[in-house]
């Protein structure tokens, strides 16, 4: 049939006449493009970058199933790097190692406190079994707690060159499990020390007159009246406990790190830890000082729970009073304290 | 002299305990990120080492 | 001695996550370690970009500068590795890392996260060289064998680029001249910042 050829192709022509119609629609946007910029709006990076409000992050949408992920930037960490390397090492330098130079200082200039009527011979209760237990658990966690987190700030600068990478890498990662693990004893203690001891820790007129007479630290032989804890103590218990307490929370969330599931919240209180432990170490110095070697008399609280008598009654006159009176006997005899268990 | 040995006992025992208990909950990043559109075996052990 | 570099040209960028692919291919890489992610920034709106970041393997690396244990190396090339021998899993590193490279084998609490893995730019670690001692810690070595990132070279519209920083970033800024735009050398201010334009 002659009409069905000529009618594909005119079929033929007809669709070559569609392409080139299509071809000029197509050839419209070229002149247009002057006037619409497609890439206007797009993401610069410089923008977004100055955008940034302190400790935020760039981030956008991921098809992984891990959120952090989805974070691009985080210029936090720079000056988390800072802070770490240069700003947390003079902290912790001034503070402990001031602390060192404050107590030799001390020790040189006022020598070691004397029961300044001698022994007695005769001894008091002052702390009962659970209570040195509860001490000694928090005490020797704190002592690994401390040294292995100062291993982590310090150890690659002072250790490290001594013993070579390897073995102290090998040592720092038993330090960091010993660190983890240890803070939940450590935990446990400053829990139950809280709960055996805040009574007698709470602050009262006794010790604004206590702090005025500087707790006759520099006054041989005038001993300031205290109860069963002078306001020093209270001082050590209560860093202990809100120190404690920081240390704990700070500690959780990083031994946990999903819970705050972000990294800038984490860089926060990797900061409280840090900078709460240098002084928290400081601090626990100054209080074994006194405990060990500054003051005689003092290491027996805890070592065996009796003290002199006249320690006793030089640093805690009013305590022995109440002790006394509570197991009815003359002070001329060794009373039976109630423990506080 | 004894609630000293004893509070260092209890600390070691509280703390090897502790560990054994978080180290069962410990897991492996390819478990923990498997999601119901994309649930993984064992992928093997290349760079991250035995388990 | 070239220092090397990555450079994502956002504007290229597709999503296609062949990059992504290609390492995991590459080094084996389990799931759940994400040693290189496309992210995609203002998805769904006008001007949407997606970017393919891993480690950018800084001048003056952050994450070297923070490990208590100092198992990062720059390698002569600028390649910033780590050594998984001394890598105690402490994850510092990671808290510093601004592009957020690190991985962790293990997600339970810190204290046992296992041995840091990230980005190595195909140039494996301490180990020796191409052997399977090396590969089963830190993947294929393939600087050694005079290759680029796998990465970059599977990039299916060639956005992701590898290689010597300045012939790179030269590369980017003939694309920016020619078509008149660029999102930018997004990461180099921050990653190096000693020459953050090539």
């Amino acid at each position: 049939m002659p009409g069905s050829l000529s009618n594909f192709k005119f079929a033929g022509f007809k669709a070559l006449l569609a392409a080139f119609a299509l071809l000029l629609v197509f050839a419209q946007p070229a002149a247009a493009q002057l006037s619409f910029k497609p890439t206007a709006e797009a993401v610069q990076e410089d923008k977004l970058l100055n955008a940034l409000k302190e400790g935020d992050k760039i981030s956008g949408r991921i098809s992984i199933p891990d959120k952090n992920a989805a974070n691009l930037i985080q210029p936090a960490g720079r000056d988390w790097r800072d802070f770490h390397r240069s700003k947390l090492p003079w902290i912790g330098g001034v503070a402990i190692l001031g602390m060192v130079a404050l107590l030799a200082l001390f020790m040189m200039v006022r020598g070691r406190i004397r029961v300044h009527k001698g022994f007695s011979g005769k001894t008091i209760l002052r702390f009962a079994s659970f209570e040195r237990f509860t001490h000694w658990l928090t005490a020797s966690c704190f002592i690994i707690l401390a040294l292995s987190g100062l291993n982590v700030s310090f150890g690659r600068t002072l250790i490290l060159p001594l013993f070579g990478a390897d073995a102290f890498a090998a040592m720092s990662a038993w330090a960091k499990l010993a660190h983890n693990y240890l803070a939940f004893p450590f935990m446990l203690g400053v829990a139950i020390m809280f709960l055996i001891w805040i009574k007698d820790n709470i602050p009262g007129r006794l010790d604004i007159e206590w702090i005025k007479q500087g707790g006759g630290l520099f006054s041989h032989g005038k001993h300031v009246p205290a109860k069963r804890f002078n306001a020093g103590q209270k001082g050590i218990f209560w860093i202990v406990v809100i120190g404690g307490a920081l240390m704990s929370v700070s500690g959780w969330f990083l031994l946990f790190p999903y819970l705050p599931g972000n990294v800038t919240i984490l860089q926060f209180w990797t900061v409280i830890h840090a900078v709460i432990a240098m002084l928290f170490i400081a601090a626990m110095l100054a209080h074994i000082y006194i405990g060990s070697i500054g003051m005689e008399g003092a290491f027996d609280a805890m070592g065996t729970g009796e003290v002199d008598l006249n320690w006793a009654k030089e640093h805690h006159a009013l305590w022995v009073e109440e002790q006394q009176k509570k197991a009815g006997a003359p002070s001329d005899r060794t009373p039976h304290a109630v423990p506080a268990e | 002299m004894k609630s000293f040995v004893l509070a260092l006992a209890f600390a070691i025992l509280a703390a090897v305990s502790v560990a054994m208990v978080l180290n069962s909950y410990q897991e492996a990043s390819w478990a923990a990120f498997t999601t119901s559109g994309a649930r993984v075996g064992d992928p093997g052990n290349n760079l991250t080492g035995p388990t | 001695m070239a220092r090397v570099k990555f450079l994502c040209d956002a504007d290229r960028c597709i999503e296609c996550n062949a990059c992504v692919t290609a390492c995991k291919n590459e080094h084996e890489v389990p799931w759940g370690i994400n040693r290189r992610r496309v992210v995609t920034i203002n998805d769904g709106k006008p001007g949407e970009r997606s970017v393919s970041m891993a480690c950018m393997h800084c001048t003056d690396a952050p994450c070297a500068a923070v490990c208590p244990v100092s198992c990062f190396y720059t390698t002569a090339d600028g390649v910033v590795l780590h050594s998984k021998d001394l890598c105690i899993g402490c994850g510092y590193c990671f808290y510093a890392c601004p592009f957020g490279a690190p991985q962790y084998p293990k997600v339970g609490n810190f204290g046992s996260r296992g041995k840091m893995d990230k980005c190595t730019y195909c140039a494996g670690g301490p180990e020796a060289d191409s052997t399977p001692a090396e590969y089963a810690k830190y993947g294929a070595n393939r600087l050694a064998e005079g290759k680029l990132p796998i990465c970059a070279e599977m990039c299916s519209t060639k956005s992701l680029l590898a290689g010597d920083g300045a012939i790179i970033a030269e590369i980017y800024k003939e694309r920016v001249m020619k078509r008149g735009y660029g999102s930018g050398m997004w990461g180099w201010k921050t990653a190096y910042a000693d020459s953050p334009t090539g």
